[in-house]
Order: C-alpha cells, then structure tokens, then sequence
C-alpha cells in the first residue's frame, strides 16, 4: 500500500548509488558497511547452523538425496490442516492487536510526555511477568471458579460463554502477551508524524474523520504495518499459551514441530515440517511486504529523485484505497454526528464527546492488559501452597523461598545480565543493517530482508538444536556468551522490523541540513537522526531485552544447565505443581522493572530541565 | 530410613578401578584422576532435584568420594542427548530417562551400557531393565476426583468416567495419544492383559463418545494439578505423585489406583562420554533399596527394587505405584508397543482432535 505516488516496485529499480547525497565513486559499497557485521553475525550463528539441519529433510536415512518426509507431510491431512489452523489463529491475534493497539497508540503518541511515562508503564505490565505465571493467571481468571465467571454466574446457573479451553482463551492470551508490542511500535512510528498536518486539514475545513482517515492514518501507516508483521511472525510461533488456553481445534504447528524434534528425535520430519512454514510465511511476508511497502525506500522526502510514474495496477490499487480512506472519513464524521444527535455535546466543554470515549477505549485495554499480574501479585502473598484466587492468607514465605534463595537470586542475576547486553548488541545490530534497508535499494534487499525475519519464524526447538552443534564446536556451550549470541539472533527481527517502520518516515532532509551545515555524518547520527529516532531505538532495545528475559528453549540447550536463568529455575520450578514462588519472582521482577522504567523516566526529565 | 552413609564396598573400589582403566580408549587433556571424580548428573529439575539430592546424590558423594553436579534438564532430553554425543560435548554424563527416552535413545546407538553385574540390579522389576536403561522410580497414570463433587460414590474405572450420565461434571484428559488410548479401551470394556496390542479403531471409537464432554485437554503435569486442585475439573488422569502432592497440601481429591497405568522413571548414559565408568557405578547405587526407600518417603514415586517396602513406613507405602496392592490393579505400560506405533498414532491423534 504505497500511499506516496511511487510504488515499490519502481523503487527497486533505481540504483542504489543514486541515493547518496554525494556519490563518491570510489566509495561506493560504503553505503552497505553499517549491514555487514549483523549479516556476518546471523550467516555464521543462524544460517548455517540452521540450514544445516533443516537441509537433512531432503534426506533419507543413508543420507543420500530423497523428498521421502516431504510426500510424509502429504500423505496425511493432519499437517495442512494445523499449517491452516495456525495461520487462521496468527492472522486473527494480528487483527485483534491492531484494532485494539491503535487508539493505545494514538492516545500515547497524542499525550503529554508525562502523561505517556505514567501510561507506559502499564502497556509495559505483560513484559515482565513470565509467559507460564501469565498463562496460569488467565486460567485462574477465566475459569470455572475465576472472579469473571462467578461475576457472569451471578445471572444464571452455567457460564452463557465459555471464556477459555477454547479460541476464545487462546486469543485472550495471546493477543494480551502480543499488545505491547504493537502498541510500541505504533507508538514510535506516530511519535514522528507532524501534528501540524492534521491541524492543517482541519483549518483547511476536514472534519475530524476526513482528517484522520486521509492524514493521520497513512502517516502512521509504517508503524501499523510493522506492527502488524512483528505480532504476525511471533504469533505463528506461539505453541504454549494456545495449547494451555486452548480447545483441541487450536493446534499450533510448532507444538507438532517440537513433539518430532523433541519425542520423536525424527528431525528430518521436523525439518520438512519448518521448511513449510518457513515458506508460508515467506510468501505472507512477501505479499505483504508488497502491499504495505515495509521495506522499500522511505519515498516522498527524497530529494533530487527522478519520480517514475506508477503503473497501472499501483494506481489503481492507490486511487481505491484514497477512495477508502475517504469513505472511511465520511463515515466517522457521520456517526460521530448521529453520536452528537442522541448525547447532544455541552456547550461549556467543547470536543469533550471524542476524547471521553477513546480515553473509556484505552482505558479498557489498559486494564485488559494489567489483568494477570492484578492476579499474580496477591496469590504472591498468600499462605497457601496453591495458585488461587481470591488467595488463603496473608504471608511473606514465598518471598523468602524466592529472595533467600541464592539460586534464585542469581538466576535473576545472569538473567538481566544476558538480556541487558542481548539488547544492546542486537540494538546495535539491526539498527545498523535497518538504516541500510531504508535508505537504499539494491537487488535482493526483501531476501535479506526476509532472512532477519527468519529467526522468529523457525521453531525455537529448531534453533536449539542447530546451535548447540555449531556452539559446542566453538566451545560456547554453557557460556554466558553462548546465551547472548543465541539470544541476539532471536532478538533482531524485533529490532530490524521496528527501527525500519520509523526510518520509513523519518524525514531525511534534516540530515541534509546537518550535512550541508558542515556536520561529518556520524555527528549527524549521532546529534540529529538518533535522537529523532530515540522511541523506536527504545522499544527495539525493551523487545530485545525481554525477547532474552523470557526466553527458555534455547536457554536450556545453550546453557546445558550449567548458566542458571530466570525462565529455566522457574521452568524447572514448575515440575509438580504450580506453586506461589513464581507468583512471588513475577511480582518482585515487575516492581523492579518498573522502579527502572520510572527512573529512566526521571533521569530524562531532569535532564530535560537543566 | 536406614543408613545413609554406608563404607565403601569392594565392589564399589573394583568399579572405580575398572574406571581408570577403561579411560585409555578416551584421549582427553584434563587428566584421569580429574574426570573419575566428577559426574554430571542431569534430571528433572525442581522438586525431584531436591528429593534426589538428599536421598541419592549426596550419600552417593560420602561414599564414592566422586563430585557430583547436578542440573536440570528439558522434559524431553533425547534430542540434547543426541546434539551431545554427536558433538562430542559430553557436558551429561547420566541422564534421567523415561523407558520410551531410552529405547528411541538406544535405537541410534546414543546410549552407552550399564554394568549389570550388580545385585540389586537384578532384584528390581521387569520394567525397570533394559540393555542400557535402569530405573530406579515407578510412577502411575491414575483418575484422580474431587471429593467434594462425588462425596464416597466417585468413579471407580475408566468405564465410570466415559459414564456422563451417572457422573456428571467436568472432565480433562491428557492431549496425548499415550496413555489416552489404553484408557479409551478400559471404557470400553477391554480388560487389562488384552489392551496391547492396541486395537486403534476400537480405542479412537471409544474416544469419539467422550470428545464433547471434554472441557479441558491438559498437556502439562504442573497444568494437570492445578486444573484438579482449584476445581476447574472433577475428574481427570494425573500422575499419581503429582496428585499425591496437591492432597497433602489439602485438596479435596481422591487417587483411584484401579485401571492406573504404570511405568518407570530410569538413567541412562550418553554414548563415549569419558566418565562412564563413575556414571556406571552411580546408577548401580541408585538400585539400592534402601536409596529407593529414603526417595519414596519424599516423592509420591515409587521403588522398583520391592525391597525397598521393607523400610517405608505402612502409611506411606500404600501412596506408591508399586505398593502391591496398587499395582495388581494397574497396566503396565507396554513401551516397546509405544516405541514401534507412537509415531502413527500421534499423527492419528492430532488429526482426531481438529476434526
């Protein structure tokens, strides 16, 4: 969807070099330098750790050349059929993050920037407690003898809807886990779209909807669709929220993946398996890419560009989405006039109607997404030995399990460690090789594209394995390094994706400016493009972070047991029985997280004053 | 429980002996007398690490004088076995390992074999031996209910269970084909030394009349406990230790040992690691009936060495699969029927459950 007269296929043809303000011939792969170390990074740990394994699929026993597990996939319905079922579930979680992201997002983007800290802070809430604890909390809170069915049975004998075992509980779960996400990438996308321009329609006699529809939505447009790619891609990964919450429909792909790597030991089949959805998703990101223009150039600021005309079919598919948008605009301005007809707007408070009802919107998403840990922190001080709710007691003991643990304790340790450096490297990374997609084109940029994607698309158990073989070669098994390379792989796509969407509509002639003002360009990054940057460069580095804080599969293999994380003693924790530590290590992790939130917060403000 | 630091034996010395010798055929720089004295030993991690470690490892340590590391490991281990023995990064060197584990381990040569001349070895039950696997810990797949639904008339058999008639209320069973389908033919009236091999067709019919009264398919122990223990199901097949625990901590629920299927928990070790022989020699301690004893005080497993009974206490032998009265009543899990059809019939039982 290229909103701009130029679609990305007439990009792909312009020569790379003809971007750079100046082109020194001599220099000119310069431009590509800043790709290079993310691309050595991921051939040397993901890509050829992974095709090696995922390349034993076209074998047979004796290893010689045989499509025998690919006519295996075939010769049984199952497998199509779960590809299908998790593609209908991955779409589903990406269309309900969006629609329930976007006002969160404009709210944020459209506050004052203490207003936005304070709100943050919640969007950030589903970060920081564990996947499993959260799980837990969901099947306490939806179940049977959870507070929202006994408040629903109030009105009658049985539930009238069942809220979890079935879609219902996978997409509560899920899109709850993903919904930070969006909104942050979204957030950061709108926080560089110039309110001038909407005011401009509007004195230019827009009414609210045209306004939005035809200005602000396809400025935000970037962020949306990175938003949408990111939740897309995690969510066809996702396996053990769905298989908790779930009904026996809501099968996942990866789950079937990881019985055959991990039960099964039938690695070729798994192989053949990942290679499908590796190629599902390929052509979902390649029809995508193209629709919504992702990685193409950042068009409409370049200056000095020869601009080709669109072709037909682009300016087809452009002219009817303008008339979308239009009708789209029309039609909110009209209910938002048959609104003011039935709940006639006070005189006294001006616009109050509009703004009431997005802040009740977010509002409600807020809570939706604060939800689990309102749950986790008092079964946390409970007396009992049992997850429930509303908790038996009052007692500090799993406290004392958890903090006087020294096990615990530096578990939580390494855990930040690890997260904290993969964030930084993998900010540094893809942040790097995101300038370079952005700013140029040349050939076979969505491949490239496409394989910074390609880590949260294959199985984690996949990974695993094939990293494992290359890392004990290299003498990185059970190495705090070992666990920061393997989670850095894991972390870049966030990175690529987010830093991209906001690249797209950065406006570049503010480092023209620097430049042409006498700025070397590294001043220019540093003092101009970066700080202007800054919210994506922030949630790229919060993705990372907690991309490693939660991570578990890759941490078992890598770690071999002898680096203890966080996830790991919880997971190990969780054998018998759900028991209230976990309660009491999510709700420590989510006061020290936010302490930090807070504090980085502050440090700005002051900064900010002086 | 009886001594826990007993000397060391003349057997144990000749093991050790034999270790050094045997260590020749593995080129390794950190020398022998280093690598004989250390074991790293992976197991299930949380509390059965605990349970082990005061009944297993650590009297283990006293005797033998070897080092013993203890991590956790993932719930299915096999493929990081074969991802250790293939890289030759021998960071394991005795894994805890299901009958299955073992014998999918075992079919690609990945297992190293133990020394079975050991006499206590040799006293434990058929499930507990393979060429390369031992163990040392039984566990159950039994129904477990909740007391205050059912009140002292609970189902008693699989049969009750498919019965949604004369015993309403929610029910949960396991998103696996294993154990699943042996409960299946039960309902429907196949009696216990006629469920192997499974009849697929009969056991899939059977499953068919209950699909719809299924409220929750678990997939995880820990998910299995708290789906009985806060209520959200009246019935369901658990592991009996694990229910044993969320009793203890007080919930209302009831094991029914009748129908139960039964397995063993065991070790093996993986192929070429250097430290073999220690690994050989610990695993041989782990067979002793007294070790199995202390453990079962603790964890709701059972022994495989029978003669452990003679030092558990009355009360708590009758919560152990193995206790006889228990296991009379149970199906032995036949794992070489599983090793050779599981890959049908997890295929079968996926496509089942999406249509």
């Amino acid at each position: 969807m290229s909103f701009g007269a130029v679609d990305a296929k007439a990009d792909a043809m312009q020569p790379a070099a003809a971007h750079s303000p100046q082109p020194a011939p001599s220099k000119r792969l310069v431009w590509a330098m800043p790709l290079i170390p993310a691309l050595l990074f991921l051939t040397i740990f993901f890509i050829y750790p992974v095709a090696d394994l995922l390349l034993l699929s076209f074998t047979n026993k004796s290893g010689a050349f045989d499509l025998e597990q690919y006519r295996a996939v075939y010769s049984s319905k199952v497998y199509i059929d779960v590809l299908l079922i998790t593609l209908k579930i991955a779409l589903m979680i990406v269309a309900f993050c969006l629609i329930l992201g976007y006002p969160v997002a404009y709210l944020l983007a459209n506050a004052a920037p203490k207003t936005r800290a304070r709100l943050v802070i919640w969007v950030l809430m589903p970060f920081w407690t564990s996947f499993l604890v959260r799980a837990f909390a969901w099947m306490i809170l939806l179940g049977n003898n959870g507070p929202i069915t006994k408040a629903v049975n109030i009105f009658g004998p049985e539930p009238p809807i069942k809220l979890i075992y079935n879609l219902t509980g996978v997409m509560i779960g899920t899109v709850q886990a993903l919904l930070p996400l969006a909104i942050l990438v979204m957030m950061a996308a709108m926080q560089n779209i110039d309110a001038n321009l909407t005011r401009a329609a509007s004195t230019m006699g827009a009414r609210g909807g045209q306004a939005f529809w035809r200005i602000y939505f396809p400025l935000s447009f970037p962020g949306v669709a990175a938003a949408g790619l990111l939740t897309f891609i995690t969510a066809m990964g996702f396996f053990i929220t769905p298989a908790l919450l779930g009904g026996p429909r809501e099968t996942m792909i990866a789950q079937i993946i990881l019985v055959q790597v991990q039960e099964l030991l039938n690695w070729r089949f798994a192989g053949a398996l990942s290679l499908l959805l590796l190629a599902l998703s390929f052509v979902v990101f390649l029809l995508y890419d193209r629709a919504t223009g992702l990685s193409s150039q950042a068009q409409s600021t370049q200056p000095g560009r020869v601009q080709r005309p669109p072709g037909r079919l682009a300016a087809t598919w452009s002219a009817s989405l303008l008339a979308i948008l239009g009708w789209l605009g029309s039609a909110s301005d009209a209910a938002m006039k048959a609104l003011e007809a039935v709940f006639p707007r006070r005189n006294d408070r001006p616009g109050r109607r509009g703004p009431g009802l997005l802040q009740i919107a977010v509002g409600m998403v807020l809570v939706f997404l604060v939800a689990p840990a309102l749950i986790v922190v008092p079964v946390s001080f409970t007396s009992g030995s049992f997850i429930a709710f509303p908790p038996v007691g009052f007692s500090l003991r799993w406290y004392e399990t958890y903090l006087g643990s020294p096990v615990w304790v530096a578990a939580t340790l390494v855990s930040f460690l690890v997260a904290l450096v993969t964030g930084l490297l993998a900010t540094i990374l893809g942040g790097a090789a995101a300038f370079v997609f952005i700013r140029h084109e040349f050939f076979g940029k969505r491949m490239l594209v496409a394989l910074f994607i390609a880590p949260l698309v294959i199985p984690r158990i996949i990974i695993a394995v094939a990293m494992f073989y290359l890392f004990a070669k290299l003498g990185l098994i059970g190495s705090l390094w070992g666990l920061i390379i393997g989670h850095t792989v894991l972390a870049l796509p966030f990175v690529v994706v987010t830093v991209m969407s906001v690249l797209k509509s950065y406006d570049e002639r503010y480092d023209h400016a620097a430049l042409t003002l006498g700025a070397t360009p590294l001043r220019t990054l540093r003092h101009v493009t970066l700080p202007l940057i800054k919210p994506a460069i922030i949630a790229a580095f919060l993705f990372s972070f907690v991309t490693s804080f939660d991570e578990l599969t890759v941490a078992l293999f890598i770690s071999a047991g002898t680096v203890t994380t966080l996830p790991k003693m919880m997971w190990s924790d969780l054998i018998l029985q759900m028991n209230p530590t976990l309660a009491a290590v999510s709700a420590v992790i989510l006061i020290i997280a936010t302490v930090i939130v807070l504090a980085a917060e502050a440090i700005k403000r002051r900064a900010s004053y002086e | 429980m009886s001594c826990l630091v007993s000397p060391p034996t003349r057997r144990a010395f000749l093991a050790a002996a034999g270790g050094v010798g045997s260590l020749a055929a593995f080129p390794i720089s950190t020398g022998w007398a280093q690598t004989n004295q250390r074991l790293t030993v992976a197991d299930a991690g949380g509390e059965i690490t605990r349970a082990n470690e005061t009944t297993l490892y650590e009297p283990f340590r006293k005797e033998s004088g070897i080092a013993v590391t203890v991590i956790a490991r993932e719930h299915e281990p096999i493929s990081q076995v074969k991802a250790l023995v293939e890289s030759k990064s021998f960071i394991w060197d005795v894994v805890a390992l299901t009958a299955q584990q073992a014998m999918t381990l075992d079919a690609e040569g990945l297992l190293d074999p133990l020394d079975w001349n050991d006499p206590h070895m040799n006293e434990l039950i058929p499930a507990a031996k393979a060429p390369n696997w031992m163990a040392h810990s039984t566990y159950a797949a039994v129904m477990g209910y909740r007391k205050d639904k059912y009140g002292a008339n609970g189902p008693q058999s699989w049969a009750d269970f498919w019965n949604v008639q004369k015993f309403p209320g929610r029910r949960s069973l396991r998103k696996s084909p294993i154990e699943t389908l042996e409960m299946a033919l039960m309902a429907d009236g196949v009696p216990i030394d006629k469920i192997y091999p499974i009849d697929m067709d009969r056991a899939f019919a059977s499953l068919d009349k209950i699909k719809k009264h299924i409220h929750v398919w678990w997939t995880g122990g820990a998910q299995s406990t708290q789906l009985l223990q806060s209520g959200e199901v009246d019935m369901i097949p658990i592991w009996s230790a694990r229910l044993q625990t969320i009793i203890d901590a007080g919930a209302p629920a009831v094991t029914v040992w009748n129908q139960g299927i039964y397995a063993a928990d065991g070790w093996g070790i993986p192929k070429g690691t250097p430290r073999a022989p220690a690994a050989r020699r610990m695993i041989q301690y782990f067979a002793r009936p007294d070790r199995q004893a202390a453990r079962a005080t603790l964890l709701g497993n059972g022994p495989s060495n029978l003669k452990a009974f003679d030092n558990i206490p009355a009360d708590r032998a009758k919560l152990l699969p193995t206790f006889p009265d228990n296991l009379n009543k149970m199906l032995a899990n036949d794992d070489g029927w599983w090793f050779k059809n599981r890959e049908k019939a997890i295929e079968r039982f996926n496509a089942w459950l999406i249509s």
